[in-house]
């Protein structure tokens, strides 16, 4: 097994819009270890969600390879790369996009629905997930029934109930106050430390990025500086 | 299943839309259904098929029983004919002899006849033997005394005539459903007709291959008579004679048609409507890797659902809504019953699943093709 969880080789992304083509990354390369907990930095337009929406399986690079844990997903059809994304990535929204149909319970449950799991694993699984955020007592509550911090910790326990091994997160704190932005952070950390997450985290916010073990700052499409952080996290 | 359930969910969410476009449905299929019923209740009264063996035998160029007069000594010569099983002379009295909602037939026949020209007729309620032993003694079809609220031992009057109800029936010809059969020689008398003159006769014949053969001899007997005749399948007799009636059911053919485009249209809109409000929900499911062909059926469910619950709702309204009514369109002296059937409730039900499924596939392709990068930043 290799050390690196995600290995991107001289990807290039470009798109067209009208008559403009425009190319959020270039040519770029990085290497994430597994357990490791990264976050992209960088202005709007720097090609950070780009880039990770490539990681996550979202999005096709036009050039480059992407390999995770060994899947080069770069050469992917668009239903092969759902099917890959619902056992390999659990993704974490700014906006937490939860079902408001749906319970916490339910919400959580949606990746289980797409895998063979009887009732009763599910239930195990969903329970564990929303004990490990935190939210045991609030697993029948919709939506419109929780705080803003509640909302992304149900996220979180969709995005991991189904045992990814890689997290991508698009500015999770993003709408939260400080305190549940820090308790966020937090979460994410132990889930890196404790249960072997490796994760990759956009973000604007330079206490969130201090949290994570290594930042990298985008611009242009290409890495401008690197820092490991804080080290002791 | 858990698409199904999940479909099932999403229609709550917006419980307003989904119910006035369910009350739309409803009322497309209600009207649809109510069009097959007429539709479904003049092919039986029209269309031949090898039970059939009856023929009417009417007076030449005479369209209506007020008019239509024969010799009762007719009958003799008629059963004489080979191949003929039975013959019944029928006196005939209609309130209108018009198109009309409302029609009230009496026929008159020779009582302790009928039993044995119709063995199909079943006595419901009251008694066969009040009929025969009673003068004035009537039994009325079925579908003629749930519309008129009559039962056994009932008293009631229409075109001059005054008759005891002796018993409801119940056949498996939709015209003895409708009438109320009196004794031969009352109603002549009642009618002022007077003894000795009927309106028809219905002649049985061995099998249906001989309709026409017999129905050619039997006008071919009485060719030089006084009275000519003219005789005809009673089936092609009600299509002949009740062309006004068939033309105009055959019109709300259109309006069947109306009813499935506007449910077509309707269900289509509501879904369009459904998925254009959930494209950012759509790709966050497809983000946790839900495929295009779940995401898709899941539309497609709730299309059908929509148009289930609303067909449902329309087709058993009108089912009900003939049942209770017991519509009878009557021309001429023969009536139509606008009976509900099963085959069009299960056809109904059909028509509204499948115009569920087709007006969601457009939606449905339309909720699965937008890249997913560009509908998460929507």
């Amino acid at each position: 097994m290799s050390q690196n969880l995600i290995s991107i080789k001289s990807v290039t992304k470009s798109f067209t819009k009208g008559k403009t083509t425009i190319t959020p990354l270039e040519n770029l390369s990085l290497e994430v270890p597994r357990t490791e907990f990264l976050s992209l930095m960088g202005p709007s337009g720097s090609g950070k969600t780009t880039l990770l929406n490539l990681i996550a399986g979202i999005d096709s690079p036009t050039s480059g390879q992407i390999i995770i844990d060994g899947t080069d997903i770069s050469t992917l059809s668009r239903a092969q790369l759902t099917k890959w994304r619902a056992s390999h990535v659990g993704y974490i929204f700014q906006l937490y996009h939860l079902v408001p149909i749906l319970s916490a319970y339910e919400n959580v449950e949606l990746p289980l629905l797409l895998g063979n799991f009887s009732k009763s694993e599910r239930k195990k699984k969903i329970l564990a997930a929303l004990d490990l955020v935190g939210l045991s007592d609030r697993a029948d509550h919709r939506p419109s029934e929780l705080s803003g911090g509640q909302e992304q910790r149900v996220a979180i326990a969709r995005a991991i109930v189904h045992d990814p091994e890689l997290l991508v997160a698009d500015e999770p704190t993003g709408d939260l106050d400080r305190e549940s932005a820090d308790s966020i952070l937090n979460l994410l950390n132990t889930l890196a430390k404790e249960h072997g997450k490796t994760i990759v985290m956009v973000t604007h916010d330079p206490k969130a990025s201090a949290a994570a073990h290594r930042a990298l700052q985008l611009e242009k499409g290409q890495f401008s500086s690197e820092g490991n952080l804080l080290n002791t996290h | 299943m858990k698409l199904l359930i999940l479909a099932l969910k999403n229609l709550t969410r917006n419980r307003l839309r989904s119910l006035l476009t369910i009350l739309g449905v409803a009322a497309g299929m209600f009207l649809y259904s109510s069009v097959q019923t007429m539709q479904h209740s003049l092919t039986i009264a029209t269309e031949g098929n090898a039970v059939d063996t009856t023929l009417i035998v009417y007076r030449e160029n005479r369209f209506c029983p007020m008019t239509s007069r024969l010799p009762e000594h007719y009958m003799p010569t008629i059963k004489r004919i080979e191949g003929v099983r039975e013959v019944i002379p029928i006196q005939i009295a209609v309130n209108n002899c018009g198109a009309s909602l409302d029609v009230i037939t009496f026929r008159g026949v020779p009582p302790e006849r009928l039993r044995k020209y119709n063995p199909n007729i079943k006595v419901i309620e009251g008694s066969y033997e009040q009929f025969v032993k009673q003068t004035d003694a009537a039994l009325v079809g079925q579908h003629f005394a749930e519309r008129r609220g009559l039962s056994a031992g009932s008293k009631f009057e229409a075109v001059g005539v005054n008759v005891t109800v002796a018993g409801i029936i119940s056949s498996d010809s939709p015209q003895d459903e409708n009438v109320a059969y009196v004794h031969l020689p009352f109603l002549q008398q009642a009618s002022k007709l007077g003894l000795g003159i009927v309106t028809q006769f219905n002649v049985k014949v061995e099998s249906a291959d001989l309709l026409d053969s017999i129905a050619s001899k039997i006008d071919e007997t009485f060719k030089s008579d006084q009275q000519p005749t003219n005789t005809r399948p009673e089936k092609a007799f009600f299509a002949d004679t009740a062309k006004q009636m068939i033309e105009l059911i055959g019109f709300t053919r259109w309006l069947g048609l109306g009813a499935v485009f506007a449910v077509l249209g309707l269900v289509a809109n509501a879904v369009l409507l459904i998925v254009r409000g959930r494209v950012k929900e759509t790709a966050i499911l497809q983000t946790l890797g839900f495929s295009r062909l779940a995401i898709g059926l899941m539309v497609v469910f709730e299309g059908i659902l929509l148009g289930l619950v609303g067909g449902l709702i329309g087709v058993i309204g009108a089912m009900a809504f003939f049942h209770y009514k017991s519509f009878t369109l009557g021309n001429e002296g023969l009536t139509l019953a606008l009976a509900p059937s099963t085959s069009v409730t299960l056809t109904g039900l059909g028509v509204a699943v499948a115009l569920g499924l087709l007006a969601s596939l457009y939606p449905a392709w339309k909720a699965t093709s937008r890249p997913l990068v560009q509908s998460l930043s929507s």
